[in-house]
Order: structure tokens, then sequence, then C-alpha cells
């Protein structure tokens, strides 16, 4: 069997693909007035440079002793701030809810398409894949659901929906990033079923 | 206007890196103009992802006025270590979703004649606008995400490296999406065949 990435009509099909297209001539003028606009973006302070984060390259040696510090100094934190059976020092023991254990929830989403042929969810928690969780449809309802264990924290996702994408109507959306891409957002505590 | 220049396995090679890095510090200096250079580089080549990720003009117009804007504004947040054209990519992936999710409300009709309107004429044999217009409409065919990553690995000839570093999506899930996108494509043509 041949492999599909070597076939004939795929290379055709991405050969195709690969020839240059021919704009609209007008669009860079108007896109260049549209920039004209704007407020000229300026340098950062030197000082706001100082602190945004940054990548550096460290040997196999130097990343050892960087973890073995690190576990050392939260060793030694751990050792100061909490008891033996997980309480801060100088705490009443606590509360039922606080000694669940740092678990995943259970958590599920529901999506209304009465029309669609199929829904799948994606989010952080994925990889973006749409074929990792697909949604159920309860009966004729129109209703779609899924439920899936997630870590305590904040999930961003989105539906798939007969492969287009969705955010949730009935969640709060992610304020657009740099790159202007909003989603849907959960926050999910510790060890509960939502 | 520099010409981008491929380089084998990669996006751009050093020099344009270099006139990326200075047309930005040029902007950020006050040079408004320094940006049009920028633009005259990277549009052509981000208005062919666009169309063939959108499947239509006025889409991927705004797909592409968006990205540079937003870019623009940004400009200052842009870090020499990272290619620009990466980094501009990256806008442009997002901006391309989230038209996508705004048409998704609108309608999924697919704009055949203006894929057929955009697209260079070619003088070279066997070429014709019937062709564009069928590989339009086979691309509209697949997921948005199996399009996507064909598009990146395929047409912009990105490693698995530069697509996962561009779209925050693993290596191997980046892999099954393409392998999935050609396996798409293949049984297309098998029904075809077998028509």
């Amino acid at each position: 069997m041949i492999d599909s990435e070597q076939h004939p009509y795929v290379e055709w099909i991405a050969r195709e693909a690969r020839r240059p297209v021919v704009v609209d001539l007008d669009a860079r003028a108007r896109l260049m007035a549209a920039v004209r606009a704007e407020p000229r973006p300026r340098r950062r302070p030197g000082w706001q440079r100082m602190f945004e984060p940054r990548a550096f390259n460290v040997s196999p040696l130097g990343s050892a002793l960087l973890a073995a510090g690190l576990v050392g100094i939260g060793v030694l934190a751990g050792a100061f701030a909490f008891d033996r059976d997980g309480r801060q020092a100088g705490q009443p023991p606590a509360a039922v809810a606080s000694r669940l254990p740092v678990s995943d929830s259970l958590v599920k989403f529901v999506f209304i398409a009465p029309q669609a042929g199929s829904v799948s969810l994606v989010g952080d928690f994925n990889g973006w894949d749409a074929t990792k969780n697909p949604l159920r449809r309860s009966g004729d309802s129109g209703l779609w659901t899924v439920q899936l264990p997630l870590s305590a924290g904040r999930h961003v996702y989105a539906f798939v929906v007969d492969g287009t994408w969705n955010r949730d109507p009935a969640a709060p959306v992610t304020p657009e990033d740099a790159f202007g891409h909003a989603n849907s957002v959960r926050i999910v505590a510790r060890g509960v079923a939502l | 206007m520099t010409d981008v220049t491929l380089a084998p396995g990669g996006w751009v090679i050093a020099k344009d890196m270099g006139d990326d890095a200075a047309d930005v510090q040029r902007v950020l200096a006050g040079d408004v103009d320094a940006y049009s250079a920028l633009v005259d580089r990277y549009y052509d080549r981000c208005a062919r992802f666009a169309i063939r990720m959108l499947g239509n003009r006025d889409d991927a117009e705004d797909a592409l006025q968006a990205t540079f804007l937003r870019a623009y504004r940004a400009l200052n947040r842009y870090q020499e270590r990272d290619r620009f054209s990466a980094w501009l990519y990256r806008i442009l992936v997002n901006q391309c979703r989230s038209v996508a999710a705004r048409r998704a409300h609108r309608d999924r009709v697919f704009v055949r004649e203006e894929a057929l309107l955009l697209n260079a004429p070619d003088t070279s044999p066997g070429w014709s606008g019937e062709d564009e217009e069928f590989v339009q409409r086979v691309l509209a065919e697949l997921e948005p995400l199996l399009r996507e990553a064909f598009l990146l690995k395929y047409i912009e000839e990105m490693s698995y490296e530069e697509m996962s570093a561009l779209t925050g999506v693993g290596v191997s899930a980046l892999k099954m999406r393409v392998k999935r996108a050609c396996d798409r494509l293949r049984e297309r043509w098998e029904r075809i065949k077998n028509d």
C-alpha cells in the first residue's frame, strides 16, 4: 500500500496549492493607511525589557545542579511551612474539602447543536486535537455532552462543530491575546465534580 | 524590496532575518514607512496561506489586515531572537482561526468564484483555473485543523518543529494531523477513481 503522504494525488494537490495567488493591489494600500492611522509602536523602557521572560542555555551539569538546588529549596520551605500531615504550621486541622486529594475533577461540557453531525471538544488539555474528546448526542434534543477528568486550574477550550470552531456560548471567553485569538474558559476547582 | 528566500527545510535565510530586524528597529524609531517593507516582504506569502485556509478573498483580506495591524501594534514586544516570519505567521494562523470561527456563525458556503478570480494566471501547460478551483474545493473539504497542518507542512514547507513552535501543538499530534489530511485526500482519490 502506498503511503498517503507519497501519493501522487496528494502531491498534485500540494503542488497546485503552492502556486502564488494574486491579491488586490489596493488591499496593501488600505492596510498601510490603517497602519498610519495607528499610534506608533515605541520601544519599551529598558527596565521593562529586563523583566521579560527569556530563554537561556544550560549545560547538562548546570541543569542538574539547578534542579538539585530547586529541590533543596522546596524541601527546606516545606519543612518549615507544613506539619507532617500536610497542614500549615500552627493551623487547626483543615476542613474536609481541603483534604481532598489533588486529583483530576470530572468536568462536563455541554453544547446545543440540533443540526450538527458531529461535535468535539478541543482545548489546551488535549493538544487541540478534535479526535480526542468527541461529544455524544443525547437523544433528539440537540444536546451534545462529554465528561472528562481535568486538572485543577484554568482551561481554555472550544467546540469543533462539523469541522468549524465555536466558542462555548455559556462560558466566558478569553480576552484576545497578542495574536488576536479568543476561546472559552473553564476554571476547574480541586477534587470536585462539576 | 527584499524577496524572501527559502532555505532547505526552513523558512527564511539569515540575510532576511537581518533585514527584518533592521526594519523593525526603524519602525520603532519612528519610521512608519519601514513597515511597508515588512508588508511587501510577507504579504503575498501570508495571502496564499489565508486564501488556501479560508477559501475566499474577503475573509482572507480580513485576516491579513488584522494580522499586520496586530503585528504593528505589538512590534515593541517582538524579540529579535525569534524569527520575524515565524512570529508573524503565528499571528496569521490565529487570525485565520478567528475569522473561520466568526464565519461559522454566518454561513459555510465556499465561494468558489472568488477563489478562482484570486489566482495568478500561469503559462505552464496543463494548468487552468478549473484546476485551481478544484484544489480550493478539495482543501475546503478537510477539517480546519487538518487543513491548517497540511498547508503549513506541504504549502509553507515548514518542519514539524517549526509548526509546533507556531501552533503550540506537539510534533506527534501535528504529524497525525498531516497524515490524516493526506489519508482523506487519498481516500477522495480512491472514490473518484471508482466512480
